[in-house]
């Protein structure tokens, strides 16, 4: 992608024009060195190639400011529209100039704003559905689960809040406790050790049967804190969100962390360009957050990707 | 002949590159509307720029500027949080930033610790104390006042373009205050000769009699408040704070002073040259945007536009724009 991307960098700076009635569609967002935001772009790329629309790929390295400034630039250049993967309350300077241009923003997995026209992402409230459901299922609806969350993060709170309802439809399964991890070292090791001494408080086998986390790092966290209790063996059925390597892995070993929920990167980066395209094609979007379907990933499918 | 190009070749590629863009982009480039815009875009570097270019006409310099704009940034973001006034909030960053300056200016000539050691440590330090300040989180949405966000929105109505208001932005009059204050500063008063006399030669302005520890001491206290601002200026433009926002100024800043001195007779630091310094980044950055040049090979190019120019000029007096850099500190 960056090697094309330069190519058409190169063929632009060597001035090798495309026609004119071709779209222009600018992509610009200051997280493209993120893995997940290159999954995104790549999607988006393939899409918009389909389409045969000329793509401005800008990469600000983490510079929001320069996001609203190559913003501007773009609107003056006249592109057809503007793609955002940053949060769009940081860049409201930018977006008024677009809508002042009549130039549509489109968002991928940004954020909900008036001032974007649609955002597409992963539905949170699914993802966590698809997870507190398995661990539900796993341990026959009955049991004590533990949940870690993360309320302060919207996105996360979403998730947590849907596990909240759906442990609470099954009569016999009691949340013992809510933990909010420590997140600034990553997440893991403080959720290790608030799971350690979970743990410790409940020594009795079985008398914890499922931890079910927000995110990754506490199922990851959570894992290593059973194994090293030396308690693998109890059955303590683990899922996290995300469906990082390092779950993947997990998952894939068989033990303990059991599910995870992939999003589909790519996926959001076609439909962002899809989405593009009806725009352009002058409908008018009502949907203003648009979601790709995620999926569960657990040892019977995480190798077959 | 050869003489010629290098005194005016820095000026010469300067509008080199505006001619280019002219040509390339005949619609946008120069109207009033986007050379507005890129007066906004490089409204916080040149307030950096201008205030490095202080300590940089005394052989100095300042690589702390860039997470000091992200401290005053975030701090100014946490009081707001706790409910302080923007006044207020505003006052206390700028306070951290001529505190952060004169703890540079210190250790740089009292203690005579090396500017590139010193402000090294500082730069740590000040990234430190901005991610200790906000918990490394980013602060946005209602935790920012709305007029403090609308601040870098608006400025005065000078127009009429197409039926859209041409705004004159207010970062970009919080900039050209900036510049003209340094350049009365640097220009007119004889602090500013005797910072100059100090980048000449230090022990025979020291021998002269000039308080060159306190001079020295002094002039950290503008790269302080100017990076504060600067980070103030950030935080107004995307309506959020975070501990590393401002980070990018640092290198970008010295690099416009660099470029500004390849357009002095003498290859001094001048605060409107490195003006024009800033000037011809922001319209690299605006223009090779605009002809949709790949951000990668963007920074490539900018990077060996600053080596052509500064090493054009380089060759036509060695040594001189470069002295007192790395020279021992005292």
């Amino acid at each position: 992608m960056t090697l094309r991307t330069c190519l058409i960098g190169l063929a632009a700076a060597a001035g090798l024009g495309t026609p004119a009635a071709a779209r222009e569609v600018a992509v610009i967002t200051p997280y493209l060195a993120q893995p997940g935001t290159q999954f995104y772009v790549d999607g988006f790329t393939a899409r918009a190639e389909e389409l045969g629309w000329t793509l401005n790929v800008i990469d600000t390295a983490g510079d929001v400011a320069a996001v609203i400034s190559r913003i501007e630039d773009v609107v003056t250049q006249g592109v057809d529209a503007v793609v955002i993967n940053v949060d769009p309350a940081q860049i409201g300077a930018g977006l008024q100039t677009a809508a002042d241009a009549g130039v549509p923003v489109v968002g991928m997995d940004a954020g909900s704003d008036p001032l974007v026209a649609a955002n597409i992402t992963s539905n949170g409230y699914a993802m966590a559905a698809e997870t507190s459901v398995y661990v539900a299922n796993r341990i026959g609806g009955a049991g004590n689960v533990v949940m870690f969350t993360f309320d302060p993060f919207p996105p996360v709170q979403v998730r947590g809040a849907i596990a909240d309802a759906v442990f609470a439809n099954f009569p016999d399964i009691e949340v013992i406790d809510r933990i909010t991890p420590d997140v600034s070292d990553g997440g893991i090791a403080d959720s290790r050790a608030q799971m350690e001494a979970l743990l410790a408080a409940n020594p009795e086998p079985g008398s914890i049967a499922a931890v079910w986390a927000a995110w990754d790092q506490p199922a990851l966290g959570a894992l290593q804190a059973i194994e090293a209790a030396g308690r693998a063996d109890e059955g303590i059925v683990i899922t996290g969100i995300d469906a990082n390597p390092q779950a993947r892995d997990a998952i894939a070993a068989g033990g303990n962390f059991e599910a995870s929920v992939a999003q589909d990167f790519d996926g959001i980066g076609r439909t962002t360009a899809d989405t593009v395209a009806r725009i352009l094609s002058g409908k008018e979007i009502v949907q203003r957050v648009i979601y790709v379907p995620t999926k569960l990933v657990t040892i019977a499918n995480v190798n077959a990707e | 002949m050869m003489r010629l190009v290098r005194r005016f070749g820095g000026l010469a590629g300067m509008l080199a590159v505006v001619v280019f863009f002219a040509v390339n982009l005949p619609d946008t480039f120069l109207t009033a509307r986007n050379l507005l815009n890129v007066s906004q875009q490089i409204s916080m570097l040149t307030v950096v720029a201008a205030t490095m270019t202080v300590v940089m006409v005394m052989g100095d310099f300042d690589l702390s500027v860039g997470t000091m704009a992200s401290l005053s940034g975030v701090v100014a973001a946490v009081l707001f949080t706790q409910g302080w006034s923007i006044p207020a909030a505003l006052a206390v960053s700028l306070a951290v930033g001529l505190a952060g300056g004169l703890f540079n200016g210190l250790v740089v000539s009292v203690i005579g610790i090396l500017p590139f050691v010193a402000t090294l440590a500082t730069l740590t330090i000040f990234s430190g104390l901005a991610f200790m300040v906000s918990d490394g989180r980013t602060i946005f949405g209602r935790d920012i006042p709305a007029a403090f966000g609308d601040f870098a929105r608006g400025g005065p109505v000078i127009g009429t373009v197409d039926d859209r208001a041409l705004v004159l932005p207010n970062l970009t009059l919080v900039a050209a205050v900036v510049v003209l204050l340094v350049w009365v500063v640097l220009e007119q008063t004889s602090y500013g000769r005797r910072l100059y006399a100090i980048g000449g030669n230090r022990e025979a302005a020291r021998l002269a009699g000039l308080p060159v520890v306190g001079l020295r001491l002094s002039a950290f206290a503008f790269t302080g408040i100017g990076a504060a601002l600067a980070g103030l200026m950030y935080a107004s433009r995307v309506a959020s704070a975070n501990p590393t926002q401002g980070d990018g100024l640092m290198l970008t800043a010295i690099a416009a002073v660099f470029l500004g001195m390849t357009l002095t007779r003498d290859g001094q630091p001048k605060v409107l040259a490195t003006l024009a310094g800033v000037a011809v980044l922001g319209i690299l950055d605006n223009g090779l945007t605009q002809m949709r040049v790949d951000s990668y090979v963007r920074e490539v190019l900018i990077g060996a536009i600053i080596l052509f120019a500064v090493g054009l000029s380089a060759l036509g007096r060695k040594g001189v724009a470069w002295r007192g850099l790395f020279r021992r500190g005292g």
